[in-house]
């Protein structure tokens, strides 16, 4: 076990979110199954305003759960110093087993917990719980992967030991270094820089298509995710060689540190922002005509339809940027 | 109209202090009239006027305000009713401020500020502009014939300019219904004759005034429409006084 405070913080967040998470879940199997509106029994309401609790409960937690995203990757990469091999967070990552799949799992909840904080909002406007239910069976999904998270964080941090010698970012996203990050890396620059811009200009249409127009709603959100999908792997292909100014260097993690700028943050906090706005999009799209939030919804996507343009645009702009201005050049 | 279903309150349930306050009462309120909660002290009148007007919820039971649409500025369209205790508590400052008026027991006007600034107190959070409601203020103040203490101080008026000033209070935000708890309890028949005559007058610009009482003046008064009987936190009668 290490202790070091950002990797007990993480630890206590962890614990925190997924027991009340738990918590948050054990009522919302007690809400969908007894959930009954035109009951004005004392049950029901005493769930009634159990949802008003539980609610700020996780609007709380879950943004701790967005926020500990960023904190474990500058934890990991902070604590690159202390492993013999490791340079940057892709070696911290790697001295056991429970590492990356942490950092999955943690980019899976960081989307689910975004989607269901805007499914919240969206279900506190409206004065009738309208989306009560679809917000729980949501909870209900996410409370055992936090709790997975939460198992796979105290696992890796109770793992490492500072004497373990590790592999450094060069070996593991390298095009010869096999599995699945070296096969990203080894993707082709050229297509990939097509799919790139090709997925950002067609969220952008979309996305300016859905704010005029209030349609294609479930467009906008497929391209604004499958973008998210294809950015992340054009980061390892093709958009971190210009940062680092050289055509065999794919790590991901690099990007984190004070000799890039911090850039890195930047480029996953856009990234990451634009998707889950782009997928709340997609998630309201069934309900624009549920009564209560007939007014509500379309104003709510259209915001969000903002976010994921702009944070996108910001995200495009440095990577074209950085393209232009490298001293590297792509055949 | 109010529709009442099944309301209890209970205060702390499930301690050995367990008290219940409103024992399941089923009640229809028609608009437009003058209903009046008769019963002695701790009949439970008050805690039912507390939840109508959305300062309290029900331990269970439902309450639905029908045809006041217009003043719940986020209801959808089209709907006639509302059922307001399930609603959250940022939706209840919403109706409290917009339909009802509440006139209490003890007037708990602010003390150190002006009767106009009392007056216009419930209107500052809606938002509207301070002239408007300014104008409105006044124009209460003088229909209730105190215009002449707008200035002054609430603490040096006497019990029936006092009662008179939390009257207009009430009605600053142009609410549908009004709520009055005891409202005679510190007068003299005199002045509860005159508040009885003003109670009248908004009935007449079609007011709902619901008003909790054990004063004679008031449930004996000609102009009630309805008089509901209370006892134990039960409805023991309602009847029609027309």
């Amino acid at each position: 076990m290490i202790l070091q405070p950002a990797a007990l913080a993480l630890v206590l967040i962890a614990l925190l979110v997924s027991g009340l998470g738990i918590y948050a879940g054990y009522y919302g199997v007690r809400i969908l199954k007894r959930w009954d509106p035109a009951s004005g029994s004392e049950g029901q309401l005493e769930l009634e305003r159990r949802t008003y609790l539980i609610s700020t409960i996780m609007n709380y937690v879950l943004g701790f759960e967005l926020m500990s995203l960023f904190l474990f990757i500058y934890t990991a990469d902070d604590l690159h110093t202390l492993f013999t091999g490791a340079m940057c967070a892709a070696g911290t990552l790697a001295v056991n087993s429970f590492g990356y799949p942490a950092l999955l799992l943690k980019i899976v909840n960081f989307l689910l917990a975004g989607v269901w904080l805007i499914v919240n909002h969206v279900d506190n406007r409206g004065y009738d719980y309208p989306l009560i239910k679809v917000k729980y069976e949501l909870l209900n999904v996410v409370a055992p992967l936090l709790l997975l998270e939460a198992v796979l964080l105290v696992a890796y941090f109770a793992g490492i030991k500072p004497d373990i010698i590790t592999s450094c970012c060069g070996s593991l996203f390298s095009h010869e270094g096999g599995g699945f990050s070296g096969d990203l890396a080894a993707l082709p620059h050229r297509p990939m820089q097509i799919a790139f811009f090709s997925g950002m200009a067609l969220t952008a249409v979309s996305g300016v298509w859905f704010y005029l127009k209030g349609r294609g709603g479930y467009f906008f959100s497929s391209f604004a995710f499958a973008t998210f999908l294809i950015a992340i792997a054009s980061v390892l292909s093709f958009i971190c060689l210009y940062f680092y100014e050289l055509p065999t260097h794919h790590c991901p993690f690099c990007l984190l540190q004070a000799g890039y700028g911090y850039v890195g943050y930047v480029l996953y906090a856009t990234l990451s922002g634009g998707a889950v706005a782009g997928l709340g999009v997609g998630v309201l799209m069934p309900f624009r005509q549920v009564g209560s939030l007939v007014r509500i919804i379309p104003v709510t996507q259209r915001r969000l339809a903002s976010v994921t343009l702009v944070c996108y645009l910001l995200f495009t702009v440095i990577v074209v940027w950085k393209m232009i201005f490298s001293a590297l050049r792509l055949g | 109209m109010i529709e009442l279903s099944g309301i209890t309150k209970t205060f702390n349930s499930g301690l050995s202090n367990q008290f219940t306050a409103v024992a399941d009462v089923t009640l229809t309120v028609n608009p437009r009239q003058i209903t009046v909660f008769k019963g002695p002290s701790g009949s439970g009148k008050t805690s039912l006027l507390t939840m109508i007007g959305c300062m309290a919820r029900p331990t269970s039971g439902r309450i639905f305000l029908h045809d006041i649409a217009a003043a719940v500025p986020f209801q959808q369209e089209g709907a006639d009713s509302l059922e307001i205790t399930s609603l959250p508590e940022r939706f209840l400052n919403e109706i409290r401020r917009s339909t009802f008026g509440f006139v209490f027991q003890q007037f708990n006007l602010i003390k150190g500020i002006s009767v106009l600034e009392n007056v216009m107190l419930p209107a500052y959070p809606t938002g509207e502009g301070r002239t408007d409601f300014r104008g409105r203020a006044e124009g209460l103040l003088e229909q209730f014939n105190i215009a002449r203490h707008a200035g002054q101080r609430v603490e040096l008026l006497s019990g029936g300019e006092l009662q008179r000033v939390a009257i207009a209070r009430a009605l600053i935000n142009n609410p549908a219904i009004i709520i009055a708890d005891e409202p005679t309890a510190h007068l003299d028949s005199k002045l509860s004759q005159e508040f009885m005559e003003i109670v009248g007058r908004l009935k007449g610009e079609g007011k709902s005034v619901l008003i909790a009482s054990h004063d004679p003046i008031v449930y004996d008064s000609p102009l009630i429409d309805t008089l509901v009987e209370m006892r134990d936190g039960a409805v023991i009668a309602s009847r029609s006084c027309r």
